[in-house]
């Protein structure tokens, strides 16, 4: 540690102002701070500081997701053998997973480091949690150039364009998703290949519940074998931290109890899935589509909803920015999901597209929260 | 916020909820020391936000307590006069010839200006102008400030209304019923001559806890009663709460305790008073106790005989708002408070990942929390790099105002007036957004951000 310490204090020269690397200074900035908390002191009031910094804000988002992450590794080997056993299990879906985030962190990385060194701005930790989030939200079986292709668009085109982290209009990690959903639909959600095994196919529940037209999709899921208690506990075909109801929920806890995600989100956008399901339930007699059938709890469990409204919603930078537009953008979301996936099949599983479209409306939500906030303010001026 | 009945003073309490008391070691305990006559003291013409001084003495002058040592350049009646009798030693010029410091050597034996004396009854019958006048001859018209802004109140401009904080939450702040303990002469002279001079409502803001008859009894004032944690004292977040500001012509005076206390004395004695009674603080000081002393004593002569850790940082005001000082440094004219606290050494091996049993935060990021983080140690590191605003929601959590500070601190960083103006950076200080910059995890300095933008806002709006 300390042999450390003067290693990174001996370089240190080469990459301030004037030194041979210094325009690598934000290469030095994110080694140097990863190993050493930064050992500046305040140069005006408030004199002290709270312990709470960025990179621990997004280490507490990494811990939050690693039950969704474990278990999706555990469920990739699952669904290859079931009976192989725990450790073979790990094995065979650490074998398929880890090289995905691998090339998610090493190639985002890369990008990341390139803007901050032309942009002259440090490297921030929020791609910790950008380059594992894309991973999880994929197949576990996609070809590795494809994660590499869609973490650049989603660092590049997601963030970057429009000034890097902090004024990213869209979830980065969503629109990596999103670029290679649209880009390769045969390698993404709603065909049946989402298993290691070549001579397995298994569909998805929700690519079951679509699967026949006019069918009753509740029997349809229940027909390829889905109980809404598999479901949730997620030893199902699907993306690899998304699976698990469970595993999602435990994340949200943390997140939660830490405040890191504001629960006002998760609970507008659970809230509005309920209101759309149920209002679809009341209106699936008189259609065809039997996809208004499916209730609330089919749709909390089913896809990626958990994951999404848990995760990915609550990006705090993306999301709405005030207390009231959370909920509303929340509820937005839900709503949106819902009506996604019952009424466009072509898009089965509709919280990505949900949430994206909520990352579009949430600045118009928050004007008119602003809005709400100034009229009440001057109620309050003419009251004295 | 809850307004309820409050049984004892028979007013609303305001409860508020955000915000948070920082548990920091070195409290000052209930003794008071005098600190005794010190050799020298010194004026430091930046104290007073709004004063553009104009010097009337030179070096070799002598002046006595009260004697005007500099006036306003934009307001010529009014004077910041010698908090001492003696000669004036040392003016030290700065950048720009502004004026730094002014060092007097005091006497002996003091002498005094002498102003005009007053009885309750005949406070009574004193007219708006002649207390204006009294106050502004004998120097003590600094002690009222206004807002917005947190300058020296502009004689020319009456105040809708005047607050009297009564309950300071800022971390070691002195007790107010332990001050009025000692020695409470002037209170309700001070307060009723404020409220001559102003001819509008004095507002007296008191804490919940108090049991000081003195505020209880307290005439020509509206009383209020305010309760949570930090800066539930501040006054800014009581003028939000009672008399919200809405332009810039809008104004509010406000005076501290010990200040109304001196309006008083001044007017009952005919003296320039300069008592006042401060605390000092902190884990690296030696004792942590109430001291009397002299306005513009020196640090090093207030903490005449107390010892503090070599690597320490000595502050003039609380460890949320106060001014990094020098022990040769003297106590800020509105400071009532030195914290002395360490300093950070040394960088900890992956702070970011460990469990974080000593660490302080308000969030609950970190083992500490579920100790409400006793066992942790505060000092003067920034703990992390300063990264771009992530809206987790932390500083919403310590403001008690309707403010939406995030769009606040964006708006004033794009400099756009107009959006600031209708967001209410009026009613904002940059003393109420310290602990916004104490829990913002992007170590942004939003204080700073504040108190930048309503410069801007005073210079351009």
């Amino acid at each position: 540690m300390k042999a450390l310490r003067k290693f990174l204090d001996g370089v240190e020269p080469h990459f301030s102002e004037g030194g041979k690397w210094s325009r690598l200074a934000p290469l030095y900035e994110m080694v140097d701070t990863i190993f050493f908390v930064p050992g500046t002191v305040t140069s005006t009031a408030p004199h002290l500081r709270d312990a709470i910094d960025i990179k621990r804000s997004m280490f507490t988002v990494i811990v939050a997701l690693m039950p969704a992450l474990i278990f999706g590794i555990y469920n990739t080997g699952y669904q290859v053998s079931p009976d192989a056993g725990f450790l073979q299990n790990m094995l065979t879906g650490g074998i398929a997973i880890v090289p995905l985030i691998l090339v998610s962190y090493i190639v985002g990385g890369l990008w990341e480091l390139l803007f901050a060194v032309v942009r002259k701005h440090e490297v921030n930790e929020g791609f910790l949690v950008t380059g594992l989030l894309l991973p999880m939200t994929l197949p576990p079986d996609i070809p590795l150039w494809m994660v590499a292709l869609g973490i650049s668009f989603g660092v590049v085109i997601g963030k970057e364009v429009t000034g890097g982290t902090g004024y990213n209009v869209f979830n980065p990690a969503l629109v990596a998703r999103a670029f290679i959903f649209f880009a390769y639909p045969g390698e993404m959600s709603g065909d049946p290949v989402w298993s290691l095994a070549d001579d397995l196919t298994a569909a998805t529940p929700l690519a079951a519940a679509s699967s026949v037209q006019g069918a009753d999709a509740v029997a349809l899921v229940s027909g390829a074998g889905y109980s809404i208690w598999d479901m949730f506990l997620g030893l199902i075909p699907g993306s690899v931290g998304g699976t698990s109801t469970l595993a999602i929920l435990s994340g949200a806890v943390v997140l939660i109890a830490t405040r890191i995600a504001n629960w006002r989100i998760m609970a507008g956008g659970v809230g509005g899935m309920v209101a759309a399901a149920l209002l679809a339930n009341a209106l699936a007699p008189a259609s065809q589509n039997t996809m208004l059938s499916l209730s609330p709890l089919h749709h909390f469990v089913m896809g990626g909803f958990a994951f999404g409204i848990v995760f990915m919603a609550t990006d705090p930078v993306s999301a709405a920015q005030t207390d009231q537009g959370r909920w509303i953008y929340g509820f937005l979301i839900g709503v949106l999901c819902v009506m996604i996936r019952v009424l466009n099949q072509a898009f089965v599983e509709g919280i990505m597209l949900s949430i994206l479209l909520g990352n579009a409306f949430a600045p118009m939500i928050d004007y008119f929260v602003l809005r709400q906030n100034i009229a009440k303010r001057q109620r309050a001026y003419a009251k004295q | 916020m809850i307004v309820r009945a409050y049984p004892i003073f028979d007013m609303k309490e305001i409860r508020l909820k955000k915000g948070h008391d920082i548990v920091l070691a070195g409290r000052p305990e209930k003794r008071l020391v005098n600190a005794g006559q010190p050799a020298r003291l010194k004026i430091r013409p930046a104290d007073f936000r709004g004063i553009k001084p104009k010097l009337m003495v030179k070096e070799g002058d002598h002046v006595k307590t009260g004697s005007p040592v500099f006036y306003s350049k934009t307001s010529p009646g009014m004077f910041v006069t010698a908090p001492g009798s003696g000669r004036i030693i040392r003016i030290a010029i700065g950048e720009r010839r502004a004026v730094e410091e002014i060092v007097i050597d005091l006497d002996r034996t003091e002498s005094f200006e002498k102003f005009e004396r007053f009885n309750e009854q005949s406070v009574a019958s004193l007219s708006s102008g002649r207390i204006k006048e009294q106050l502004l001859r004998s120097g003590l018209w600094p002690v009222i400030r206004q807002r917005p802004f947190s300058s020296v109140a502009d004689p020319e401009k009456l105040p809708k209304a005047v607050f009297v904080p009564a309950m300071s939450t800022a971390p070691f702040a002195p007790d107010t019923d332990f001050v009025l303990d000692q020695d409470a002469t002037g209170f309700q002279m001070g307060l009723s001559i404020l409220k001559r001079l102003s001819g509008s409502p004095v507002h007296l803001v008191a804490g919940k806890n108090t049991s000081s008859k003195v505020l209880a009894g307290a005439k020509d004032v509206v009383q209020h009663c305010f309760s949570g944690p930090h800066p539930a004292g501040n006054v800014g977040i009581h003028i939000h709460h009672i008399a919200p500001i809405r332009n810039r012509d809008d104004i509010v005076w406000y005076v501290s305790l010990q200040d109304v206390l001196r309006i008083g004395r001044l007017f009952l004695r005919g003296r320039f008073p300069v008592e006042k009674i401060v605390t000092v603080g902190g884990e690296s000081l030696e004792k942590r106790q109430y001291v009397k002393i002299r306005q513009g004593m020196m640090l090093e002569d207030i903490l005449w005989d107390n010892r503090f850790e070599r690597n320490a940082r000595l502050i003039s005001g609380d460890v949320l708002t106060g001014l990094k000082s020098s022990p040769e440094d003297p106590l800020g004219f509105y400071h009532e408070i030195i914290s002395v606290i360490p300093e950070k050494t040394g960088r900890d091996f992956m702070g970011w990942i460990k469990p974080g049993l000593h660490k302080y935060s308000v969030t609950n990021l970190f083992l500490s929390r579920l100790r409400s983080n006793r066992g942790s140690r505060l000092d003067t590191g920034m703990n992390g790099s300063p990264r771009v605003i992530i809206p987790f929601g932390n500083i919403e959590s310590v403001l008690p105002m309707n403010i939406l500070p995030t769009f606040l601190i964006k708006m004033t960083l794009a400099r756009d007036i107009d959006e600031m103006e209708k967001l209410g950076i009026y009613e904002c200080d940059p003393e109420d957004f310290a602990l916004c910059s104490f829990v913002d995890a992007s170590k942004m300095e939003i204080a700073e951000i504040i108190r930048e933008g309503l410069e801007y806002v005073e210079e351009n709006g």
